[in-house]
């Protein structure tokens, strides 16, 4: 199950800097890519705190 | 030691684990999106990831809030009881007064969308052929929950869990693959740019936006049931927040920049985009979930046969919470005296609140005719035409679950600086960041920064609702007025304070919520807090 959610985690990362490429691919646009921007770190942040917990759960 | 004698009241079992917390936040919030998202691509068009973007930045705010204040108070009565505690009893009400608001809409408008979820798969309910009997089904949905509450059955956390994590893993798939496969970033700023809406319908939009992060009692209330709730809620907190922000994000940037698997044409038959498929089509708004899904290459025509069940069901879920909750909350008012005694009577038989079930059911009903009677009735659109700007069933029900959850929300960030000044003394194992050290009536204290960005998001939330809802803005207040009357003539009756507060000894029910809650470490450290701020003021004689 912890290898699972570990994947999960990873392809949230690789899903988030997918889209951060993408829409800092496009800056030249200015405003229109700060959502997408925000999505980009916010699944980054999301695999990272979960990645944490899991870590977390590993040495307990 | 009055501290360690056991309560005479029976008291919840704590049993929910971290997962079973995160689900049922989940099940409850998670089902929002499958709401919001139409609503607000059919208003704010090209700006509707900028909506929820604001809306999104707002609810994390909240949802951080909440996070401090369940972990240090796990008590399940909610926002109503921060507010009381850090305001006092009349605020408490109408904090409590505004959830109860949105727990009765959350019961028709997710009973409602649960239906426009299988009309996808069944097209003789869609609610513009069929309107009665869609009024029917949705009728008999909310009427059927609430005599499964009436009668105690509950769907169990086992169930909610892998309800949860299937959606979780649905949702994941739609949008990981449609982000691989079907978004196109220049269709994504080309409709930013060209289908720029006016600040009128961005208001509008933004506040539709929020009623995709409502449901942040079920933090607290899973507090009550949790074991250790200071050291599980902040871990799973974090985690529903952003997993909830990244799905609200996430679906309204790949509406506006998806290419669509099947070619789309408007009425006209031109060809539109994906969005294009929401402004003035209810059917639409109401299973925009299920619409996009099907447009995912591939992956789609699997997901146009799963997600309108998943998300019926899931919708089916967060309706029945909000029977659940609104009887809890009403329970949890009615022991600290902000509402009669009689919501506070259990069914002999079943073990049940009956009359808060059956009085919030009904009022769920009510606000159901309501907001159906002009698709039934010719006779009632001309009315709603001519004073609501003909809005739609839909929208009646969205304009008061925006301004229930604004209002509540504004009151629960006014009670954590309250309660952060005027309780210093109870550990907290979470903080929300950014504070401002400071001295308050002796008392060394953290001025929360976040709670004060979060206050003016939220209230200027408040203030587009009223702004741009008709509805809203006339059945939002009078429900508040109605209960703020009702409200003074009780306490006016059991001769208590009209506008002040009951005297109640915070300093015990603090030790006894953290003894009953297991945190026997953050009870041995809130006494020892007591204990040296006693001293302290006696030693300075104050």
């Amino acid at each position: 199950m912890l290898i699972f959610r570990a994947v999960l985690s990873v392809l949230t990362i690789v899903v988030g800097a997918f889209i951060l490429v993408q829409m800092l691919a496009n800056a030249r646009s200015g405003f229109a890519i700060v959502p997408g921007v925000v999505l980009g770190a916010a699944m980054i942040a999301l695999g990272a705190h979960r990645i944490s917990l899991i870590l977390r759960a590993r040495r307990t | 030691m009055a501290l360690e004698k056991k309560s005479a009241n029976p008291e919840l079992r704590r049993t929910v684990t971290p997962w079973g917390s995160f689900s049922w936040g989940y099940s409850d919030v998670g089902a929002d999106i499958f709401v919001g998202l139409g609503l607000v691509l059919a208003v704010a068009a090209g700006a509707s990831n900028v909506a929820f973007l604001f809306a999104g930045v707002v609810y994390v705010c909240i949802g951080l809030a909440y996070t401090e204040l369940a972990a240090t108070y796990p008590v399940a009565g909610g926002g109503q009881y921060f507010v009381m505690r850090g305001l006092g009893d009349i605020f408490g009400f109408i904090a409590g007064w505004a959830v109860l608001l949105d727990f009765t809409i959350d019961v028709t408008l997710f009973a409602w969308t649960s239906v426009d979820y299988s009309s996808q798969l069944l097209p003789v309910l869609v609610n513009s052929v069929h309107p009665w009997l869609h009024f029917i089904v949705v009728l008999a949905l909310v009427a059927g929950l609430c005599f499964l509450n009436v009668i105690g059955v509950r769907e169990s956390t086992a169930f909610n869990g892998v309800v949860s994590a299937l959606d979780v893993l649905s949702e994941s798939a739609i949008l990981c693959l449609g982000f691989l496969f079907a978004f196109r970033p220049h269709l994504l700023i080309h409709n930013m740019q060209m289908h720029w809406p006016t600040p009128y319908q961005l208001m509008l939009g933004t506040s539709l936006a929020i009623i995709s992060f409502v449901g942040l009692e079920s933090i607290s209330q899973a507090a009550q049931e949790t074991q250790r709730p200071a050291s599980i809620i902040p871990r799973t907190s974090v985690a529903l927040i952003l997993t909830i922000l990244i799905f609200a994000l996430a679906y309204s940037n790949l509406a506006l920049g998806l290419q669509p698997w099947h070619p789309i044409v408007d009425a006209a038959g031109h060809p539109a985009q994906f969005w294009q498929i929401f402004p003035n089509n209810p059917d639409n708004q109401g299973k925009a979930v299920a619409l996009l899904a099907a447009q995912v290459p591939y992956y789609g025509a699997f997901a146009a046969l799963y997600v309108p069940i998943l998300g019926a069901i899931l919708l089916l879920i967060s309706s029945n919470s909000g029977v659940f909750g609104s009887s809890r909350i009403a329970y949890a008012m009615s022991s600290t005296n902000l509402l009669p005694s009689i919501f506070q009577r259990v069914n002999a038989k079943y073990r049940t609140p009956v009359v808060s079930i059956v009085f919030f059911g009904s009022i769920a009903l009510l606000e159901l005719v309501f907001a159906a009677a002009p698709a039934l009735m010719p006779i009632f659109a001309r009315p709603y035409a001519h004073f609501f700007h003909g809005e739609s069933g839909l929208d009646f029900l969205a304009d008061l679950y925006a301004f229930g959850a604004a209002t509540s929300y504004s009151f629960v960030f006014l009670g954590l600086i309250g309660l952060r000044l005027y309780d210093p003394l109870s550990p907290r194992k979470f903080k929300i960041p950014l504070n401002i050290p400071m001295r308050f009536r002796g008392e060394r204290v953290e001025f929360p920064v976040i709670a004060v960005i979060g206050f003016i998001g939220i209230f200027s939330i408040l203030l587009f609702t009223l702004r741009t809802h008709p509805l809203g803005r006339i059945f939002g207040p009078s429900w508040l007025l109605v209960g703020l009357v009702l409200y003074l003539f009780y306490r006016r009756h059991r001769k208590l304070p009209l506008l002040g507060s009951e005297k109640r000894n915070w300093r015990k029910a603090q030790a006894d919520i953290l003894r009953t809650a297991g945190e026997l470490e953050l009870m041995d450290e809130y006494l020892a807090n007591v204990k040296a701020s006693d001293e302290r003021r006696a030693k300075l004689g104050t």
